[in-house]
């Protein structure tokens, strides 16, 4: 899927739109553009997906959850709102949805095709393997925080109106969180 | 680890067929904006055609409901629930309708819930499930099985190798099977005698006869439907292949059938039985009538046989559910209950009365009267009930209700 008319503008960490093109793209989105949309997609779907992936640590699984949130974007895209940001509210959905299908899953392990197993057997050596391997063993409303926190980079304010947690909660999950994944990697080491 | 290296490895992190994801997602995401595009285009004067089938189901669906035979009370269901859940939903389980214990799965382990409500925490175990008269617990932990009185005390374990999932109790009591890996192994149900069935099995649990033979159903990795007798070692007395996607089995009480269940179908096939179980026959698929583009989150026989129940999810963007009750002997299904929103499961009482469904969305269990007669009880908070002291909680998982009449000496 390729890029149509415009640029998009690098903003430093998260390889988003500027606030101001977004707008740009949401309102033409808005008026049926499909260049537009085709740019807010391909802006936005990697770390979609590689958050949804974090956090459900199964590729199937993870397509499936940011390719529901991009339909959900674009069924509810009349009613978006283009004065506030178009990534945290993805990204919200994108989280709460891979949570309700790891905690689900997590519990229920019957999925039945055989390629809905997970595949973090997959990951790769060293710190990384190791680190993958450490985020499977944590509960996914750990993996959530941290993936929003490190990975999406939202504050832990941004973070408790997401998933509708007081704040305290957010950073007591992100410290046990932490603490945890050190204990895993050293424990690995 | 210090937190830039703990966000570059977060953004580096291989995620498995991450272009084919982006390519595939794109050309849905595309084409759904096009339909969208189209159908706002066409709004003076027509609707598209998809919103137009949609409209209809859902209108067919409702309509279904309203001039059903339980219409009368299935109108006040649909006035009563909207998509954060049933209104006035009592705020505890103070007792289950219909009677009964629960065995719940939460993010803490497996409780028992009484019939007055009362419930207890059995440990940190990963799954549990019900002997016949629920006099015992199988739970398996990681890689242990253990069987334990339903105050959580244990009575044995076993740690055969492989991780540990899907434990099921014969209803004669007398095994349980379950899966080590990607092998299925029965034991006793005193813990002895444990050994392998097959080496290599779906990641789907296994069924029991429902009379206590010693029959299981399973299906093999490659994909086929195989019923072994586990009596004196793994005996296959038949094969055929599997539903595509079969997510779970089921036998029809009385071991008439079998019920495979996925995603896209529900499909039974009779069983042919003789006496000493050589020639035990599947008979050809034959699939149970649903509403077509419905999804089948879950599916169940009820207790008498007579019906299985159906949980369907219609459309994504703002998905519906509906539970039909499916004639096993091919006859029109009909609609029980529909709501906006997303139902995750579902289970019938003992006594067949009601049936249990579970709304994570609106944190609600939902007991729906199976005749489509009286009142549909909500019980609301149900994550944190089952999490005391957190402040969040997942919302926990049916693990069974029990228990459904069973054969004389079962525990």
């Amino acid at each position: 899927m390729g890029t149509e008319g415009g640029t998009i503008e690098e903003t430093g960490r998260r390889d988003a739109p500027s606030v101001r093109l977004e707008r740009k793209l949401v309102r033409e989105a808005q008026q049926g553009s499909k260049p537009a949309l085709a740019q807010l997609y391909t802006a936005h779907w990697p770390r979609a997906h590689r958050a949804a992936y974090l956090v459900v640590h199964d590729g199937a699984a993870a397509e499936d959850v940011a390719q529901d949130a991009f339909l959900a974007a674009v069924d509810a895209l009349d009613r978006f709102d283009r004065r506030r940001p178009f990534a945290p509210w993805l990204h919200r959905i994108v989280v709460n949805r891979a949570l309700d299908w790891a905690r689900r899953e997590a519990l229920r392990r019957k999925v039945g095709e055989a390629e809905d197993q997970p595949d973090t057997a997959a990951a790769p050596a060293g710190l990384g393997g190791e680190l993958m391997e450490a985020l499977a063993q944590l509960p996914p409303e750990q993996r959530a925080v941290v993936v929003l926190r490190h990975l999406l980079e939202y504050t832990p304010g941004e973070i408790a109106r997401m998933l509708e947690l007081p704040r305290g909660t957010v950073n007591s999950r992100l410290r046990r969180a932490l603490d945890r994944l050190r204990d895993l990697i050293e424990a690995e080491g | 680890m210090n937190e830039a290296t703990l966000r570059n490895l977060l953004r580096e992190a291989p995620v498995p067929g991450a272009e084919a994801a982006e390519r595939r997602g794109g050309e849905v995401v595309m084409a759904a904006f096009a339909e969208r595009a189209v159908g706002d285009r066409a709004q003076v004067h027509r609707p598209s055609l998809p919103r137009l089938a949609l409209a209809l189901a859902v209108a067919t669906l409702f309509a279904a409901l309203l001039l059903s035979p339980a219409g009368a009370a299935v109108r006040d269901w649909v006035d009563e629930v909207f998509t954060a859940g049933v209104r006035d939903a009592e705020p505890a389980l103070t007792e289950i309708p219909s009677g009964g214990r629960l065995l719940v799965q939460s993010g803490a382990g497996p409780w028992v819930v009484q019939p007055d409500g009362s419930r207890r925490l059995l440990g940190r175990y990963d799954e549990a499930t019900w002997s016949p008269r629920g006099l015992y617990v199988a739970a398996t932990d990681g890689s242990t099985l253990s069987a334990l009185e339903p105050d959580g005390d244990p009575r044995w374990s076993l740690s055969p190798g492989g991780e540990l999932a899907d434990p099921r109790w014969s209803a004669s009591g007398f095994r349980i099977a379950y899966r080590a890996g990607s092998s299925l192994r029965v034991t006793g149900a005193d813990g002895t005698g444990d050994g392998p069935i097959d080496r290599e099995v779906a990641p789907i649990p296994p069924a029991w006869s429902a009379r206590g033979l010693p029959l299981l159903a399973y299906v093999r990795a490659g994909g086929e439907l195989r019923i072994a007798e586990t009596e004196g070692g793994a005996i296959a007395r038949a094969a055929a292949p599997a539903l595509p996607g079969v997510s779970s089995l089921e036998w029809a009480p009385g071991d008439a059938a079998l019920l495979e269940a996925g995603r896209s179908a529900l499909r039974l096939r009779e069983i042919g039985l003789d006496k000493l179980l050589a020639r035990t026959r599947i008979g050809p698929p034959r699939e149970l009538p649903l509403p077509r583009s419905a999804t089948i989150l879950d599916a169940a026989f009820s207790p008498d046989g007579r019906s299985v129940a159906a949980l369907l999810l219609f459309g994504r963007g703002a998905p519906r559910s509906g539970v039909v009750l499916a004639d096993p002997h091919g006859g029109p299904p009909r609609t029980l209950f529909a709501t906006p929103g997303r139902l995750s499961e579902l289970a019938w009482s003992p006594d067949g009365s009601r049936l249990l469904l579970a709304w994570p969305e609106a944190d609600q269990w939902l007991f729906v009267p199976a005749d489509g007669h009286g009142r549909v009880r909500a019980i609301g908070d149900i994550a944190a009930q089952f999490a005391p002291g957190r402040s969040t909680a997942a919302f926990p998982q049916l693990a069974g209700w029990c228990c459904r009449p069973s054969p004389l000496g079962a525990p």
